[in-house]
């Protein structure tokens, strides 16, 4: 059990310390992984509020999901960062600009793969996967594209999309179990 | 659902492909299916390597502050509280009944559900209301429970979800923390005919989660009664129950 999973647990006592200490360790790392989705840091961090909130809130759950407190937080804040930028009133982007973003975007979930240290089991299992299935799904997690996003960029249906990512999905499974 | 679909569901929640009405079944499954949550949980450890390429960021410093301020006026919810506002996102809420919700009665008609008889009725309506994740299109796993039991309190708030399989095993998902103190144990019973009298499943040490693989038993049947009873550890010497009954309450069948 890392620290994380112990300190949640305090939280879920109503320990107030336990979630600073939290917000120490962890609130870097989360505010990165909701930039690369919002693209903007103050919206970063107003996600990461929004998920501390919801963490303590319902630090009860957690407790319940024994042992994976880092992924749960992730999780948490790659949602809000989602609805975030679904929900599209607060970002106001232009047509240009929206475009322009998407590849950017594109680019960031293309160096995020090709950053991924060759010892590690998932890049391996990444390269196992059809290139179309591997990206679609790294552009989803990484930098939040929806499947009609994917299917733009790689000019591809949107059934197709769903599919690539779905048997992507099994075959990574499959090769990391 | 096989557990190639389970797999595939999970991998479009880790991902955030999914609208808010599937997000939201998919949490509620979450919590009560072991199987789903593990998916979920161990991809998402596994795609976490990921994130390890993105840029720092440097926080405000006013962010911790302004979490401290949200949080003040932000009461932290019970595992039962959530339990039941998962399932109501999800369509299926899980509410006592005897009070105000599921049978939409006034208080002046529920004494008529108290006692032996309105624990059955009542548990059978929460169960019918339960079912919803049993048989829920997304979430019927590879082998599906016999019966299904909504366990009551003497105040008739649920306080455990017991599945019951063919198999002999039983899953027990406790919707409240049991106080269980020292050199105590929760042991779950049955009683398939009144003959036998109430056989124990298994014990449990706390208010967790517990798959058990109970004795040798017929299969399951609807209106066979479940009890969860406090006893000296290791578990009751009589073989029958000795201490107080936590909560008890019939089987239903879920439909298929």
């Amino acid at each position: 059990m890392d620290d994380c999973d112990s300190l949640m647990r305090r939280v879920a006592n109503g320990d107030r310390s336990a979630l600073a200490a939290i917000f120490d360790l962890e609130a870097a790392r989360l505010v990165a992984i909701a930039k690369r989705i919002v693209r903007r840091r103050e919206l970063a961090e107003d996600v990461v509020q929004e998920a501390f909130v919801t963490i303590w809130r319902k630090a009860a759950l957690f407790d319940h999901e024994r042992g994976a407190a880092r992924a749960w937080m992730t999780t948490i804040v790659r949602h809000r960062a989602l609805n975030l930028i679904r929900d599209g009133s607060r970002l106001d982007f232009h047509d240009a600009d929206q475009l322009a973003t998407l590849g950017d975007r594109a680019a960031d979930a293309d160096a995020a793969y090709a950053d991924l240290p060759e010892t590690e089991d998932l890049k391996r299992c990444l390269d196992q996967l059809e290139p179309e299935r591997r990206r679609s799904i790294v552009m989803a997690y990484v930098v939040g594209f929806s499947h009609g996003e994917i299917a733009a960029h790689l000019g591809a249906p949107v059934g197709t999309v769903k599919a690539w990512i779905r048997r992507g999905v099994a075959s990574l499974k499959e090769c990391l179990s | 659902m096989t557990s190639q679909e389970l797999i595939m569901r999970a991998g479009d929640y880790v991902l955030g492909l999914m609208d808010e009405a599937d997000r939201a079944r998919a949490e509620r499954d979450m919590t009560i299916d072991p199987e789903f949550r593990e998916a979920v949980w161990s991809l998402a450890q596994r795609l976490e390597v990921l994130d390890r390429s993105a840029p720092f960021e440097p926080v405000s410093d006013t962010l911790w502050s302004r979490i401290e301020a949200a949080t003040a006026g932000t009461s932290q919810q019970t595992r039962l509280e959530l339990v039941q506002s998962d399932m109501a996102a999800s369509g299926t809420p899980l509410t006592a009944p005897d009070r105000h919700g599921v049978l939409g009665l006034r208080r002046p008609m529920s004494g008529f559900f108290r006692g032996a008889r309105g624990t059955a009725l009542a548990a059978t309506m929460l169960a019918a209301c339960a079912l919803g994740y049993v048989v829920g299109q997304a979430s019927v796993t590879a082998r599906d429970p016999e019966v299904v039991v909504v366990l009551l309190n003497e105040e008739d708030v649920p306080g455990a979800l017991v599945e019951a399989y063919g198999d002999d095993r039983v899953r027990i998902l406790p919707l409240t923390d049991f106080d269980v103190p020292a050199g105590k144990v929760l042991e779950v019973w049955t009683l398939y005919d009144a003959a036998v009298g109430p056989v124990s499943l298994g014990t449990m040490s706390s208010s967790r989660e517990a798959v058990l693989s109970g004795p040798d038993l017929p299969t399951p049947r609807p209106d066979q009664l479940y009890e969860i009873t406090l006893e000296d550890a290791p578990r009751s010497p009589a073989g029958r129950p000795l201490g107080p009954i936590l909560v008890k309450g019939l089987a239903v069948s879920p439909p298929r």
